[in-house]
Order: C-alpha cells, then structure tokens, then sequence
C-alpha cells in the first residue's frame, strides 16, 4: 500500500468518529431520555401476502442512537488503527447506513404516551433502492468511460434520452425489452458523439460532455411538447412491473428490496458483475485499464488506443442508456427536467468509487439514500431542512477530490487527448 | 473584377476564427431546421403523400420551406423587430412600445447573461473552466435580495449596495473552487459541478426561511426587494419596456472586462497564465494567486448577473430561480465559447442567444413550435464551434491560421 | 538478429531529423549510437521501432525489408525497445505489465495469471533477471522499472534489444548491474542497439560506435576510442566560431552558489555539492555533455526548481529558494533553454513578449493600468536595436522565425538592469548569422560589465565565449579551465575526469 491511500484509509476513519460523535450527540443525547422511536418492517405492498411479519419495533432514542453513534465511532477507529488494505469502502458504506438509521430513529422520535410516526425500513429501502439503481448504472457508464481515459461527463445526458427515448417505446410496444434496446441505442450515439468529436477531433472532452447535456435537455423539453403533448399515446405511463424471484422474496427486509425488483433492477446487478469480472480479470480489462492509465504504453505492445476508447465511450453510453430507461420505467413515463442532476450525481459516485464499479456501487447506495431521503424527510415533520440532507452527495464529492477525505486517483489519462505520434 | 472575385472566394474558404463561427451558426440553424421538419406532424405528412404520387413533391418542398420559415422568421420578428408593427409606428406614432417590445425583451435577457459569460470568459482565458457560474449567480440573488429586502436605504446607497451584495454572494462561492484549486489541486470542474447543486439546495433552504421568506407564505418565495434596490425601467417605468439599468450595468462590465484584459497589469497576468502556464512562472507570475483571482472575479461577476437579473426583472426570487435550462450560468459558458471569451464577442454572442430565448417564445406563440428549439440550436452552434476541424472539414476550408478555440482542460488529475 | 538500416530520413516540416542514416547491427553485437541530444538518435530508434515512418530509406530485418505501420508489428518481428521514458503502467503489476498486449488467457478471456507468472519467472531465470512477479511496478525503484522493461522485450521474444539512454535514471551501481545484463544478452545472441551520450559507458559495453550529429553518421569507431575524441566526434565543429572580444576585467563576484545541491523531477540529485562564482565583467561558460545537471542548476538560479541544499546569492543578496518574481527583480536576466515553452508566449504579440517578465515596470504600467503606448514604444525601440525581423510589433509570437524568436528573449532580458545573465543554449537552432549576433551582443553587456553565466553543449561556443571555463560532469564541476586549455583537456574534463587539467 502506497502513503497516499494508507492516508486515505485514515482519512475515512477520522471522518467516520467525528460523524460518529455528531451522530452520539446531535441525535443521541439531545433528544431526551423519554423520547421513543418505532421502526416497522413489513413491506408496503400486503398484497403480496408476505409470510414473514416482523413486529414494530419501539426503541428509546437517545440510547438507540447513541449505541449507533459509538459503533461508527468504533469504525472509524479499527479503520484509523488497522488501516486495512481491503473492505475500506464497504465499511464506509455500513457507517453511512448506521448514519441513515440513526438519523431516522431521531427524526420519527415522539415522546407521548403513543407513537405517532413510524419508520418503515422496508420502504426506505425499496424508494430509495430505485434512485441507487440509476445512479449504478450513471457510475458504471463511467466507470466503462473514464477507465479507457475519456471522461463521460454526458451522463446526465444519456439518462434524459434513454428515459425519453425508452417512454416511447414502452408507450408504443408495451415492453420494456424494447424499450430499454432503444434507450440503450440512444445513450450508445450519445457515446458516439462524443467519442468522435472528442477521439477523432480532439475537441475538449468537458466542454462536449457538458454542451450535449445542454443540448439533450433542451430537444427533450421540445420533443416533450412537439410530440409528447399532442400525441400522448407516446408517453402513456407505464411502470415496469416486478419480476419476483420465488422463495428469495420471502427473506425478511431484504426480499423485497433485492429480490422483488423489475428487470432493470437485476440488469444492473448483472452489469455490475460483468464489468467488475471484466475489468478486472479479462484481458479485454487489462487492455482497457492500461489504455486509461498510459496509452502510449499501450501503443507500443499493439492495442489501438483509439479503438478500445470508442468502443469503451459507446459501451458506457449504452449502459448510461439503460440508466435512462431504468429511472422512466421507476418513474411511470417521461417528464422534462426529472432527471434533475442525476447524471452529475452518478458522476460523484463513480469518483467517491475511486473508478471501480464495487465502489461505485457503495457509494450509489449512500447517495441514493441520501437523496430519497432529502426527498421524503419531510413526511416525518423533521425539524432540520431536508435540503441539506440532498446536499451530502455533493458535498461528499467536493471533500473527496479535495483530499480531505483521503484523496483519490482517477485513471492516469483520463481526459487527456491521445494523438497518434 | 476576376481577381478580387477570386480575393472575395479565398476569404470564405480559409479558415478563420470569425468564419468557423459563422459556418457554425449556419450549421446550428440547419440543425434546428432538421429538427423542426422531423418533428413537425404536418410536415411529415406532406413528405408521406409523395409516396402515393410525385404530385405532392411540390408541396411538400413548399409546406417545409413554409414552416421552417414561418419559425425563424417569428423567431426573429419577436427577438428583434416586426417590420410591419415597426413601419406601422413609424407611420402613425402610435404603438411604439408594441414595436420595441421584442428588441426592449432580448436586451432585458440579454445583461444578466452578458455579465455572467464575461465571467466565465475570463476563467476560460486563464486555462480554467468555470463551469459554476449558475451557482455563483444564484447565491449572488440570494445575498442580493437580503441586501435588497431588509435593509431599507435611499436608493443611491441601497442599490449599489444590493450589487455588491450580489457580487460577494457569487465571490463566496467562487472562492471554494479557487481555494481547493489552489491549495489542494482540486479540480475546478467537479468541484464547481458539485457546487451548482448544494447552492441550489441552498436557495430552497434560504427562501423557506423566516428571514427571506416572503410573510404569509408557505412556498419557496422570497420577500420583494425595495423600489430602492431595483433596477429600475430604461425608459421609465410608463414606456411599458422591460429593459431596465441592468444593461448600463452590463456594458460598465464589459467595457471593465475589455480594460481588465487588454490593459490591466493582472489580467496581463490571466492572459499569460492561460497562454502557457510553465512561461507564466517563469516570468515571475504567481500561480496560486492567479487561480484565487480567477474565481474572485469570475464569481463576482456570475453573482452580479443573478443580482441584476432578479433586481432587473423578477425583483423577488423563487424556488425556479435560475434552475435547469433557464439557468443563466450554464448558458454562460456557450455564450462564452461561442464569443471566443473576448467581451465583445460575448456581447455578439450573448445578443444572440438571448434573441434566441425571446424569438424562441415569440415562435412558440406564433407557430406552436416549442421555444426548446433555441437551447438545441445554441448547443449545436457551439458543438460545432467547439470542434472547429470539423467545420473546416464540412465546408472544406484552407489552413492557413491557427485561430482555434484552444481550451485546455487536461483530465481530471486530482 | 542483424538489423540494417538504410539511407533512413525523416523530416519534420523544414526539419532535417535524420539525413540519409546508415546503420547495421550484427547479431551478438552492442551497437551504440552516440550523439548529443537533438542529433536525431530518438528519432532514428522511434522509425526503427515502427513509431515513426521513415520518408525516405529502408529497414531489413535479416537481409528482408519490413514496413512497420505500428510498433506492434515491429515487435512481433522481434524488435524490443526499452523506452528512455519507461512505457511501464505504474498501477500494474509487473506481470501484466509484461504480459500487456500478448496475454495468456483462459476461457471467457480470463486472464491466466498462473502462467503469465510463470512465463515471467522463466524468462527472469533464463537471462538472470530477477524480479518479482507481483510487485506492482510504481513501487519498484528505477533500476528494476527498467529491468521489467527489458522483461517486458523479452518475454515478446525479442531478438534486437533497443535501449534510449538506459543509464540516464540510474544509479551507478544500477548501471553496473545493467551493463552485466547487456553483456549476458549480447552473449546469448541477442542484437543490442544502445544509445547514450555517456562516453564512459559507451566505452565500457559497446562492440562498435556510431557517432551521429545533426542528424548525419560521422563516423564508426571502435569502442578503444579515447574519450575525448569521442566527445569531440560529438560536439563538432561546423562552424568555426570567432568571437572578436577583449581580455576580461572581471570585478567583485555577482552570483555565488555555494555548495548547492538540486534534485531533478525523478527525485535523483542533478546538481551534487556545486560551488560557482560569476564575476562582474565576465562570462563564465558552463560546458558539459547535456543532462549532466546543467539544466536543473539553471532551473534553481532561476527561483524555478528547489534548492536542497546550499546557498544561491545574487550581488550579496541570498535568493536560495526566492520566487522567480523575487530573482528577475533583483537583476537576474534568463534566457531559458526550451524558450517555446518557458520563455515566451507564442499566442500573444511581440510587444507583449518583450515585456514578458516586466509587465508592471515603469513606463509599462501604473496604478495596475499597462501603457500599451510605452510597450509598442519599447518593442519597436527593441526591434530596431536588436533587429528582429517582424512585419509589425503586434503580430503574434508564433508568426517569427524561430532565430528572430530568440532575438526576442536576448532582446528582453538584455533590454531592463540586470547585474547577471544566465543564458542556456543561447544559439541552439540559430542560424550562423544570429549565432553571431547573439555572441556580440553577450560580449557586449559583459564589455559593460555584467556578469554572464553561459550553459552551453556547444565545445566551439564554450570556447569562443568563455572567459573561464567550468566543466560540469554528473552534477558536479569537474574542473573550471582557461579557454586556452586544449580541446582535449576539456573533453576528458566532460568526460567526468576530475582535475585533469592540472595534469
């Protein structure tokens, strides 16, 4: 292990006592001794007739969050002490969760004689594991990008046409088989687009990513108007309906979040596997990585840098694609604007994923959590702004690439233009 | 004749800045005409008809021409002028305000986003890519409209001192990306990314709270500023024009943008800086100090431009302020590019895609083709303009200079 | 493998790279390729290793002519190049590293890791160099980087090994080492093409030399050849220089370093323990084959690189350490020797570039406000004085010739109160014409009584310019001379041999 990321090992402990000691206190010891939480369980949709019923469970909030307050504390502490080499970010994943919760148990705490609100868990979980879905396959369209040194900074792009593109069809076909090819085509020339103009012109990678971004919100806003208005048979509203997997479902809690899911759900978990396997123990991997960190390397041994990269460009912009009809499909059809920034968000991740998708992945669940509950905060009367809640993310990002939360090291060539001589 | 025809041929087949722009305008107007026809129903169902019989070619060539000519040409009598509505005013003397409406329109749209590209131009001509004007824009409307609604003051110290407001609120925000740059080597570009959407969670948290929010309601509406800290209408408020001492405060910026570059000792600095960063220091220029500045001005002025367009129009602020396509800062940064970051380029650029915006909707009214079609052409425009190899290869022009757009933005590298 | 090149040219635009290049290397044999830097040998090696495409000429591998369109066709012909800039992925393990492009793999094109590992540990054993598999390569010290360069050519059956400067990373005892390793490759029947500027080395390993200059063969010599014909074979002398100038008066000393010492961007000391002194009215003229630490002592006189150790001083006062502002405004004038990139600003005019490094200056500006007037005013005074063919002074920098470029730089820097000139490879790429003017122009400000430090790799300049003559070898002076000292002298002296002038 090199300074730099034994530094940043630590770095994430730190961050992890001192959010663990804001958790102990702020939520622990200033709500009261008498004040009482309740989770439930049970999944929200009873149709389903769940075999399993987990009774509400009342906590007292000081001692619940303050327990959960000091087990990050703990955390962070085995991470700054041990500074292990592997597991870094799944331990950072599992503070941010016990973070969540105790944010929960605090924001539905009552002290009268009976509880009023409720925490479903369940439903928590499954809302937000929707947002997460997105923003994994965002990550991975960059992962796919930026491992082979072009920065997708298109995503965002790539979902509003993948979601308009995939309404249609769904509209039309009723299918999303269907539906997610074509938003899978779009998000491709989409990567195509940029792997021209950014391969074969050398235009600034940035300003292309950011201008087709531009480009690709405003001729959806039009296309909404132009087509999507007077023809509304092409926008019907359909959401994707759940394939179950037998038994599986039956697991308490986590049944219905991972395995009561639409197709899109396990596509993702599909993508996720694939590329990490491909990445990382496939010559094609191999081949993709050292195009990203040291083209000229990869020249002199025979790889077509610029092949791998167009490949790898629309290959994310496929899979950005997917995002796009995914985040539809959750959604129920195509409105302008929706995707309000989720693409920039899947970029954070990939980057707090230090460009890997198990990363990716991790922070994709922190950052789905935190933006559903942004979201739906404001159910539960909570007296903080559940705006600074939906600001985490960003926020989270802006310290990691700062290096004050350790730094990171993107792919050694990513964005740098790769002439042939 | 022969040889100044052959002059005159020579010109439009060499590659020049100014040309490649223009063949790029060209080109996003060929996009936007494409777009029009292949989403126009009617359109579409002339070209149908050819299939049952060559009769209708005719028609069809005509209805298209008729749209797409219907669409720019209400696209610009409703961002320029109406030559009719003009001559008619000019004839009788009544119904000036109708015939100036449109151009009083593009010039309102326009001053915001021409001190907000001005920004953004500098950052560029120092090699650094400020891609959060919006955010800075927007806390300067923020900061703005605290200046503008609680503090209460004679309008010759309440006004200036609600832009500054605006100018420090958008210098706060400059200021993280420049400090991170410049200690921590951050990356400008997501850290500024970031930042746009913590502002904008921003906006909603200030405008909910008491201090802003605008009493008796419940929604994201902030208090309006005081008569004292508005912008008040060039012409008076009874000409009935929108356009309003916004614009003074626009070209007080260019003109301080042009000076700042072409005479000013620091933006000497800028300029060397963004040329070739190595000769910079050798020379003696401090490069953390020059980072920092950056972000200084191209974050004031990005907050001037949130301040002079809710002073200047809205005079309160919601919770749309500023977000999504609207949003001035991120036009900015086309409207930068497309002006080649020199001020009077932007002011070309800067009249032009706000005559887009207003035409856009004037269009829309007219035609019922969605004013949208303006962001799609400003981004064609500017991909094109962005990749100027392209243009030269599509209207097969002579190298001769080397005039390109050089922007270098070289990888994350954190 | 025997390897023949044949009239090999190649331009870059009026650039002459290569001229017409003979060359064969016989199988067994260490080739080398001596010449400076800038006289084409990476050039030479990046047509052979199929980077680059010759514009005239052909190249035979084993009697039969080969067209590489890229380097991957050359190196399934057998061709191996170790890279002066390693082409190493630092985040891989050595094994992908050498396995990179040619990979054993298992079904689903799964890497086979096991056998890269095992072909690796065949071939380490096969010609003795160890290495560790795993290791990933950015944690590895430089001398074994390369050794999973040279892996990396043999693993893809190299029979013609080509090295770019393979000492200049190392250390000495990595340079015995790899010596050794060439010597045991030479003997199991691989070809080696080695290019260097270090007459030592190339002394110590080579069967046969080449020298090159300017593009051009100058000759072929055998390796007994003394060291400082060799340097002289390298230096040349095209151009006999006279610099008309008077006996020095040398006055109170300006610059001082003191015992400094500077490391290079790798981190390795470039500048060990030098002491220097440059007096009023003189010009001291560094010599030294090129990268022997000349750069990098430029580079810390100038604010540009950290000193490590040891004390700069300028007219008494300490600028150790000082920011380039704080050194040009206390009367250093530099003339850097990559001018392009540290010395002026192609994209903006020429009155601008004369005022590079003053723009805040009386009469330039005041009150933060530039006096484009006084600016225009001064470049054409400068122009005129100085004559720098220009159609106007606001035309942009990249518009001149490259002579008239220089032009500029003496121009500014000669222009403002200076008490020391530092000037690197002022004339390199200068026609003879302004070579000469630009000597006059030195011997000028040093007739006034400036101080004037000279880097140059130029022998015939050092010796035409020089009032006393430092000798840099290894980042260390190994003699300061007389300009009287003979040639030869000089070259052992570059050579690294310490005080054989005394001798």
């Amino acid at each position: 292990m090199t300074r730099v990321s034994r530094l940043r090992v630590r770095g994430i402990g730190a961050f992890n006592v001192l959010l663990g000691l804001a958790t102990a206190l702020g939520f622990g010891l200033a709500s009261g001794w008498k004040a009482r939480s309740s989770l439930t369980f049970n999944p929200v949709d009873l149709s389903a007739s769940a075999p399993w019923h987990v009774g509400t469970l009342t906590l007292a909030t000081a001692p619940a969050d303050l327990v959960l307050g000091l087990v990050m504390v703990a955390l962070g502490v085995e991470l700054w002490i041990r500074v292990p080499t592997r597991g870094v970010m799944a331990r950072f994943g599992g503070v941010a969760v016990v973070f969540f919760l105790a944010l929960l148990l605090w924001a539905v705490r009552t002290t009268g004689p009976a509880p009023i609100n409720f925490v479903n868990v369940t439903a928590v979980l499954v809302g937000a594991s929707a947002l997460t879905m997105v923003l994994i396959f965002g990550s991975l369209s960059g992962v796919l990008c930026e491992r082979a040194g072009v920065v997708n900074i298109a995503i965002e792009g790539q979902f509003i046409g993948g979601a308009f593109v995939g309404s249609m069809v769904a509209s039309t076909t009723h299918d999303f088989f269907f539906a997610a090819i074509a938003g899978g085509a779009v998000g491709g020339l989409l990567g195509l687009i940029l792997a021209f103009l950014s391969l074969r012109y050398l235009s600034d990678q940035i300003i292309v990513g950011v201008v087709l971004v531009t480009m690709l919100s405003g001729l959806s806003s039009y296309l909404n108007l132009q087509v999507l208005t007077p023809f509304p048979q092409y926008n019907t509203g359909n959401l994707a309906p759940n394939l179950p997997i037998p038994l599986l479902t039956k697991i308490p809690v986590l049944g219905p979040v991972l395995f009561d899911q639409t197709g899109f759900f396990y596509l993702m978990i599909l993508l996720v596997a694939v590329v990490s396997f491909g990445l990382f123990q496939t010559r094609w991997g191999l081949r993709v990585r050292a195009v990203g960190e040291h083209p000229q390397a990869a020249a002199t041994v025979g790889i077509r840098v610029v092949g791998v990269r167009y490949a790898n460009v629309i290959l994310g912009g496929v899979v950005a694609g997917f995002g796009g009809v995914a985040f539809m499909a959750s959604q129920g059809q195509f409105q302008p604007g929706y995707t309000s920034g989720l693409g920039y968000i899947a970029l954070a991740a990939l980057i707090f994923g230090r460009w890997r998708p198990s990363g990716a992945v991790v922070a994709s669940i922190i950052f789905g959590l935190s933006l559903y509950l942004s979201y739906n905060l404001q159910t539960f009367q909570v007296p903080v702004s559940t705006e600074v809640l939906g600001m985490v993310p960003y926020l989270i990002t802006i310290a990691v690439v700062s290096g004050l939360i350790g730094r990171v090291r993107p792919p050694a060539a990513d964005g740098v233009p790769y002439r042939r001589d | 004749m022969p040889e100044g025809r052959r002059r005159w041929w020579h010109h439009l087949t060499t590659q020049r800045p100014w040309l490649v722009t223009l063949y790029a305008l060209v080109l996003g107007f060929v996009v936007g005409a494409l777009v029009i026809i292949t989403t126009t129903a009617s359109v579409l169902d002339a070209w149908r008809a050819i299939f049952s019989s060559w009769s209708a070619l005719g028609h069809a060539i005509k209805l298209t021409f008729d749209v797409v000519g219907a669409a720019y040409r209400t696209m610009f009598t409703g961002a320029v002028v109406n030559p009719r509505v003009f001559w008619h005013a000019v004839t009788t003397g009544q119904g000036w305000t109708y015939a100036l409406t449109p151009m009083s329109e593009t010039l309102t749209y326009a001053a915001p986003l021409i001190i907000a590209s001005v920004g953004v131009g500098i950052a560029f001509q120092t090699g650094i890519f400020n891609i959060g004007a919006n955010g800075q824009a927007i806390l300067g409307g923020v900061a703005g409209a605290y200046a503008g609604s609680l503090i209460h003051l004679p309008t010759f110290l309440h006004l200036p001192l609600t832009l500054l407001a605006g100018i420090l609120g958008g210098v706060a925000v400059g200021l993280i990306p420049g400090l991170l740059k410049a200690y921590t080597g951050a990356h400008e570009v997501i850290v500024t990314l970031m930042l746009n959407y913590v502002v904008a969670a921003l906006l909603i948290f200030t405008l909910l709270s008491t201090a802003l929010q605008q009493p008796g309601q419940q929604n994201d509406i902030s208090r309006t500023i005081d008569p004292s800290a508005q912008l008040a209408p060039l012409f008076g408020a009874a000409s009935g024009l929108r356009v309003n001492w916004g614009l003074a405060v626009a070209a007080l910026v260019v003109v301080f943008a042009w000076w700042f570059l072409e005479r000013s000792s620091l933006g000497f600095d800028f300029r060397v800086t963004g040329a070739n960063p190595q000769a910079a220091r050798a020379s003696g220029i401090n490069a953390r100090a020059v980072i920092i500045l950056v972000f200084v001005i191209s974050g004031g002025l990005a907050g001037l431009a949130g301040i002079v367009q809710m002073a200047g129009t809205t005079h309160y602020l919601d919770g749309g302020f500023l977000i999504g396509n609207a949003g001035i800062g991120f036009t900015a940064i086309t409207v930068a590019l497309l002006g080649r970051n020199r001020p009077g380029g932007i002011v070309w650029s800067s009249l032009l895609f706000a005559g887009l915006g207003v035409g856009g909707r004037a269009m829309q009214a007219a035609t019922g083709i969605p004013l949208d079609l303006a962001t799609v052409i400003q981004s064609a425009v500017v991909l094109f303009v962005a990749t100027p190899v392209l243009v030269q290869e599509i209207f097969r022009l002579r190298h001769t200079e080397a005039g390109e757009v050089r922007l270098a933005t070289s990888g994350w590298g954190s | 493998m025997r390897l023949e090149l044949r009239g090999i040219t190649k331009r870059f635009g009026p650039l002459t790279a290569n001229d017409h290049i003979d060359l064969t290397v016989e199988p067994g044999q260490i080739h080398c390729l001596l010449g400076e830097n800038g006289a084409g040998k990476s050039t030479l090696m990046n047509v052979v290793f199929g980077l680059l495409h010759p514009d005239e000429g052909e190249i035979l591998v084993d009697g039969v002519p080969q067209r590489f369109a890229n380097s991957g066709e050359a190196v399934r012909k057998g061709i191996g190049m170790v890279h002066q800039h390693f082409m190493l992925v630092p985040v891989f393990s050595v094994a992908e590293n050498v396995v990179l492009g040619f990979e054993p793999t298992r079904s689903l094109g799964r890497l086979d890791r096991a056998r890269a590992r095992e072909e690796i540990r065949r071939t380490s054993q096969e010609f003795n160099l160890e290495v560790d598999p795993d290791a990933i390569v950015e944690n590895l010290p430089v001398g074994l980087q390369q050794r999973v360069e040279i892996l990396k050519a043999l693993n893809h059956d190299a029979e013609l090994l080509i090295l770019d400067e393979p000492t200049a990373v190392l250390t000495p005892q990595e340079i015995d080492a790899l010596m050794a390793i060439m010597r045991s490759l030479a003997a199991s029947g691989k070809s080696i093409l080695f290019i260097s500027h270090k007459l030592k080395e190339v002394r110590a390993v080579s069967d046969v030399v080449t020298v090159i200059r300017q593009g051009r063969v100058i000759d072929q010599v055998p390796p007994t050849t003394d060291e400082a014909t060799l340097a002289s074979l390298m230096v040349g002398r095209d151009v006999t220089l006279t610099v008309a100038k008077d006996a020095a008066a040398p006055g109170e000393p300006v610059l001082r370093l003191e015992d400094v010492v500077v490391r290079d961007d790798r981190g390795l000391v470039a500048v060990d323990h030098v002491s220097l002194s440059v007096h009023a009215g003189e010009i001291l003229a560094l010599a030294g084959v090129q990268g022997n630490g000349q750069t990098e002592l430029v580079e810390a006189v100038a604010g540009m690189r950290d000193v490590e150790s040891g004390r700069i001083t300028l007219g008494g006062r300490d600028i150790t350490n000082a920011t380039p502002r704080h050194v040009l405004d206390g009367g250093l004038g530099h003339i850097p020797e990559d001018r392009q990139r540290y010395g002026l600003v192609m994209s903006m005019t020429l009155a601008d570039n004369l005022v590079l490094n003053t723009p805040r200056r009386a009469p330039f500006a005041a009150r933060g406000t530039r006096n484009l007037g006084a600016v225009r005013a001064n470049a054409e005074d400068l122009v005129g004085r100085f004559d720098i063919r220009t159609t106007s002074v606001e035309s942009p920098l990249s518009a001149l010739s490259g002579g008239n470029q220089q032009k500029v730089i003496v121009a500014r820097e000669l222009s403002r109160p200076l008490e020391v000139l530092v000037a690197a490879q002022p004339t390199r790429g200068l026609d003879v014409g302004s070579i000469e003017y630009v000597h006059r122009q030195i011997v000028e400000q040093r007739n006034e009584g400036l101080a004037v430090l000279i880097v140059s790799s130029e022998l015939d300049e050092v010796m035409a310019l020089g009032d006393r003559i430092a000798v840099m070898h290894a980042g260390q002076i190994t003699g300061v001379v007389d300009p009287s000292t003979s040639r030869e002298q000089i070259g052992l002296l570059m050579a690294g041999a310490v005080g054989a002038a005394d001798a």
